[in-house]
């Protein structure tokens, strides 16, 4: 059976890369597209997501030569498009306040890349301690962003988590789609990406253990891939993860031959370019869930 | 002639086993929620047809004696005689084999049971032990909880006090697969089912095994959610009732 789910893992990580890499081309990214628009969330963030996911390949560099190398091509690619920092640095200046710059450059540091500028900034901002009320998950994506880049904070772990809903456990039944996002964040941040699986308290750990199978089970069965993948990495970043085989098998019958991962049940469009925008981000999830997986797989011999 | 004819209520006509079935569990909620006898025997001499009205019986179940066995209400004979008779009407499967059949015929053995609890003479084949093998077929630690939950959902009628036997027993050791079952079910608004599953983790709470979850939130979570429907206040009720909740 691990050989079958690693296998299945390796292949969903694989081709999502693939698919990524194959659509960093022009007719995606038009060159007269400023990659920070008024709504960061049309370029930017996309932008910024692939290169963490490509990070996430380099960083536990279980992939074969050919996986690895398009992920270091992903990687540059994306920085480019971050004009090597320079996007991230302007960004900072103008809001001294801003928080994303550097969650968005902590990754690209796994891919050689540093903006040294940036890094004054951030550890001078990191001094400060002007930290904008965020939401408390959110607030762990900011501390594990200094934490990544090797910036001391006094940054108290066990109260931020205990901040946020997870971090309560409420009765798993009075979960919406939303939360169920905030909860795999929490876990992506308090773990490092399925770093450190064993700074999740051990009831944390057991509450996600007993109800994450449910939660995925009932996502599954409504075709939302975009939050099954999520719940994947968080499965994959447990002391224990589960593994489960049958949703595993479900999720990878999901992703198109050329690598996408659609986001939900509906059908997906044929055009290239609206493909792209409509299902990136499931496909960067499902790259990260797939590498993690394997990852760990290997990691625990299973 | 006409003076001999007992005024028919029209839409006691028109009755469906789901109405039937329904009707019953109301009779049974108005007994477990206040002081009033089910009434099964004037509602099966009221009702249009005698054998759908019985099937509604065998439907509900063990469930008729829940007022005895929660409260210790006495079981009127009259009524007693129609779960007898429910059982002449729709025998026992004689030799079990499929899983459905498992399960209604540990249903069954609940009815017969409880029924041997009152004067009434348990007719024959509703009070045979299905084997205990059975029980841990239908409930095996290594099903996935999905299915577990399912059969045990199926088999709520036996959550009640005084049944006892190996399918309790088999639950009552499966606290995490119900509480997973009871989140999917709430989670998907499945309230009929929630509801069923709810059952199981009044009776082991009451007996003092630890849960994963709260049933006395779960309980007001689904009244106050959209839980409606017979079968499902019922099972509500029953649940109160093993949780020491005031009436809702």
């Amino acid at each position: 059976m691990t050989t079958s789910l690693t296998s299945i893992a390796h292949n969903v990580a694989h081709r999502a890369l693939i698919y990524l890499h194959d659509h960093q081309d022009t007719d995606i990214f038009p060159e007269n597209i400023p990659v920070e628009p008024d709504d960061p969330d049309t370029v930017y963030k996309p932008v910024s997501e692939i290169g963490m996911a490509a990070a996430l390949v380099l960083r536990e560099g279980v992939g074969g030569t050919a996986q690895l190398r398009a992920a270091r091509e992903l990687i540059d690619s994306t920085w480019r498009k971050l004009r090597e920092g320079d996007l991230l640095y302007e960004r900072q200046v103008r809001n001294c306040l801003l928080t994303d710059p550097i969650e968005v450059y902590c990754h690209f540091t796994y891919g050689g890349h540093r903006h040294r500028a940036l890094e004054q900034l951030t550890a001078h901002n990191a001094a400060v301690r002007s930290m904008p009320e965020v939401y408390p998950n959110r607030r762990l994506a900011v501390a594990n962003a200094y934490r990544m880049c090797g910036m001391s904070t006094d940054d108290d772990w066990e109260s931020l988590l205990r901040a946020t809903w997870l971090g309560a456990t409420p009765p798993p039944w009075a979960i919406d789609w939303d939360t169920a996002y905030s909860v795999t964040h929490t876990v992506f941040h308090v773990t490092d990406w399925g770093a450190r699986p064993g700074d999740l308290p051990p009831d944390i750990a057991d509450y996600l253990a007993t109800w994450l199978p449910v939660w995925t089970d009932v996502w599954a069965e409504v075709g939302d891939w975009d939050l099954v993948a999520e719940l994947l990495i968080v499965d994959a970043s447990l002391p224990e993860p589960r593994f489960d085989l049958d949703v595993w098998t479900r999720f990878a019958a999901m992703q198109h031959d050329d690598g996408l991962m659609p986001r939900d049940g509906e059908p997906v469009d044929d055009d290239r370019v609206r493909r792209f925008w409509d299902h990136h981000h499931a496909t960067v999830v499902a790259m990260v869930a797939g590498t993690l997986a394997v990852s760990r797989l290997l990691d625990t011999g299973r | 002639m006409e003076g001999l004819l007992v005024p028919v209520n029209v839409e006691r006509l028109q009755v469906s086993l789901a109405d039937a079935a329904a009707e019953v569990a109301d009779r049974v909620l108005g007994a477990v929620g206040g002081a009033e006898d089910i009434g099964l025997a004037d509602y099966v001499h009221t009702g249009a047809d005698t054998t759908t009205v019985l099937g509604a019986v065998r439907l509900i179940g063990a469930d008729v004696f829940a007022p005895h066995v929660l409260l210790g209400r006495p079981v009127h004979r009259d009524d007693a005689a129609v779960v007898a008779r429910s059982f002449t009407v729709y025998p026992p499967t004689p030799q079990p084999t499929t899983r459905q059949q498992h399960v209604t015929a540990w249903r069954d053995w609940a009815v017969g049971r409880l029924l041997a609890r009152t004067d009434e003479t348990s007719p024959a084949g509703s009070d045979a032990a299905p084997t205990p093998e059975t029980a841990a077929a239908l409930l095996d630690g290594a099903k996935t909880w999905q299915e577990w939950s399912a059969t045990a959902a199926q088999l709520s009628p036996l959550a009640l006090p005084g049944v006892g036997g190996p399918i309790v027993a088999a639950v009552f050791a499966g606290m995490r697969p119900l509480a997973r079952g009871v989140t999917r079910a709430v989670l998907r608004r499945d309230f009929v089912t929630a509801a069923r599953l709810i059952r199981w983790m009044a009776l082991s709470s009451s007996n003092g095994v630890r849960q994963p979850l709260d049933p006395v939130l779960l309980v007001e979570r689904i009244r106050l959610y959209g839980g409606t429907g017979s079968r499902l206040a019922l099972d509500l009720a029953i649940s109160r009732v093993l949780l020491r909740m005031e009436p809702a």
